[in-house]
């Protein structure tokens, strides 16, 4: 097999109704497989560019596609390919849904109705609550979990889902060190273990530094895009991030340190 | 007994009642429990007091002559889907606050359309656009009763179909969308043929008792119980139960049934706020009790005490 794009973006421009121009001149590519994080400060577009992926925004200008297949003439093929979780402040906690159906949802939402669940389901969903440790909780309702409980059950409904791609906004938003490091952990065996790319957007790379293999640092528009340490570059993050930034290295790695994240995870 | 079962045997319009009533709890416990977890309690006032605009169009339409054929049911169903299409038009991004604003935006025009027509039509006719808004569960007629349990079984056959997909589309309507579902379809799914089922309800027992009896229960339910399935139950019982009381006590002493009904379901929220408040406090207690008796044996070898959780 010869080198597959996981994702690339030409001239890609995206605004919103309201005018916004959250992103421009996007031009990028990534091979497969990846595991992806996608960094930059609040407001950068991080998130635009992935619902731009997944065809839940359409572009302005230029394209962006997922392993060969544009967002929007082929979302259809995206969205079976994919297993999205989206900013933890986009579920709607009103419903008394158990954690067990919360992540049977990702593997059922990729069958035709009536959707029934197999016994093979519901394995996977053991299987997945297992691994972000989160399976004792399984009969509970989900809007009674903790904020770090809630992303770990959604990343677990990834895990068990189907699919080629695992894409997630901001999965270690909220969460303190023993679930980012469950949610890490999990994800970075998973990537190991399988045929898969995992694109995650992030706060902050450090607690994944050694995961990842290809970086897109964002300020609405790719300002930088390489390894980790490339990435760590004093003056990209600077630009971004502000004259707060710093970078230091650790144990053969770079971290860069910026105001909002605290560097005691990494001593 | 018996008398009250050759009552019911001898009266038929106090077995339309019955059985307007254990459709309407229906309605209440499908639609008006999944209306909830939407975040659009407030569709439901607005479909029920858009039925009541749309009755005075026909009303309207048929005294002067222009159509006599368009009974004021049609224009009741017409207007309530109008309602549901412009709120789910506004919520399409799946943010539920927006459609709040679209459901009082249809709700005020349709009022202000009924009162605006009602200059032009018969006085005994304004009497019946008036009894869209309270109702009298013990005057429906046999059509009353036969379009309400049609609607009520199409509702209910594609709540059993959809209920995963109407859930997914309340929890999570971007994941949904991105995982292939055609949420949007399902979201209108759901708002139109409530808001059909809210407009025959409204026929049976007015715009007020309609929005008592679907949103309280839901609300108090929603409050206190912890799986979709026993929230769907509680509805059902707290809506059967407020009627049956409404209506048996109707026959006691001099009151609307509805009007009873109304107060206890609305009732049934502030009962579910109170037992959800009370076992705040009843866990506390039992958390203090526990953390007593454990108190002189802190010690090491102790094992972690156990956090089950009862349902
Ligand atoms: N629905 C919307 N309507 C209008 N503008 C929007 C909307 N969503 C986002 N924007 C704008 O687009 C830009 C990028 O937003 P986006 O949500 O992609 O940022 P982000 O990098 O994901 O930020 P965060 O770290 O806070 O999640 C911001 O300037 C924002 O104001
Ligand atoms: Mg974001």
């Amino acid at each position: 097999m010869g080198r597959q794009l996981m994702m690339e973006a030409n001239d890609l421009a995206v605004r919103y109704p309201n005018g916004d121009i959250a992103l421009h001149d996007v031009n990028f590519s990534i091979d497969s497989p990846s595991f992806t994080a996608i960094i930059g400060p609040n407001g950068s577009g991080k998130s635009t560019l992935v619902k731009t992926v997944l065809g839940l925004l359409k572009p302005a200008k230029g394209f962006v596609k997922l392993h060969g297949y544009d967002s929007v003439r082929e979302k259809n093929r995206i969205r079976k390919i994919v297993r999205y979780v989206p900013q933890r402040d986009h579920i709607e906690l009103n419903v008394p849904m158990k954690v067990k159906d919360i992540v049977l949802m990702g593997r059922l939402l990729k069958k035709p109705p009536p959707r029934f669940s197999t016994s093979k389901d519901r394995n996977a969903v053991i299987a997945a609550l297992k691994q972000v440790d989160m399976d004792d909780l399984w009969e509970r309702p989900f809007p009674e979990l903790s904020g770090g409980q809630r992303q770990r059950v959604l990343v677990a409904r990834a895990l068990a889902s189907d699919g080629s791609v695992l894409m997630l906004d901001e999965p270690l938003a909220g969460t303190d060190s023993h679930s980012q490091d469950l949610i890490v952990e999990a994800l970075g065996t998973y990537h190991r273990e399988n045929d898969v790319d995992i694109v995650m957007v992030t706060h902050d790379l450090n607690p994944i530094h050694s995961y990842v293999k290809d970086v897109l640092l964002m300020k609405n528009t790719v300002v930088g895009i390489g390894t980790p340490c490339d990435i760590m570059d004093l003056d990209m993050m600077k630009h971004v991030y502000g004259p707060t930034a710093r970078i230091v290295e650790h144990s053969g790695h770079r971290y860069c340190i910026t105001k909002d994240s605290g560097f005691d995870r990494h001593d | 007994m018996i008398d009250l079962l050759m009552l019911i045997l001898d009266s038929p319009f106090l077995q339309r009642a019955l059985v307007g009533a254990f459709l309407i709890a229906i309605v209440a416990s499908s639609s008006g429990t999944f209306l909830v977890f939407r975040g659009l309690s407030f569709m439901t006032s607005g479909a029920a007091h858009a039925a009541l605009g749309g009755a005075a169009l026909g009303f309207y339409l048929q005294a002067t002559g222009i159509a006599p054929w368009f009974d004021p049911v049609i224009g009741a169903l017409l207007f309530a889907v109008l309602v549901s299409v412009v709120t789910g038009y506004a919520g399409e991004s799946g943010i539920a606050e927006k459609m709040e604003v679209a459901v009082g935006v249809s709700f005020a025009f349709s009022m202000s359309f009924a009162v605006f027509l009602m200059y032009y039509i018969p006085s005994q006719d304004v009497l019946r656009i008036w009894a869209y808004l309270v109702g009298d569960i013990l005057l429906l007629t046999d059509f009353d009763i036969i379009s309400l349990a049609a609607t009520t079984v199409i509702l209910v056959f594609i709540m059993i179909l959809f209920g995963k997909e109407f859930i997914y589309v309340s929890v999570d309507m971007e994941g949904s969308i991105a995982h292939g579902m055609n949420a949007r379809a399902y979201h209108y799914l759901m708002l139109i043929i409530s808001a059909l089922a809210i407009a025959l309800a409204t026929k049976a027992v007015g715009a007020i008792l309609v929005y008592a009896i679907m949103v309280a229960p839901a609300a108090a339910s929603n409050e206190v119980l912890r799986s979709v399935r026993s929230v769907i139950l509680a509805v059902f019982c707290i809506a059967l139960l407020s009627e049956l009381a409404g209506i048996s006590l109707s026959f006691i002493i001099r009151v609307s049934p509805s009007a009873v009904a109304g107060v206890i379901a609305s009732l049934s929220y502030i009962a579910g706020l109170y037992v959800k408040r009370a076992r705040q406090h009843v866990g506390l207690d039992e958390l203090e009790k526990e953390l007593e008796k454990h108190q002189p044996s802190l010690t090491p070898s102790m094992p972690p005490s156990n956090h089950h959780h009862s349902h």
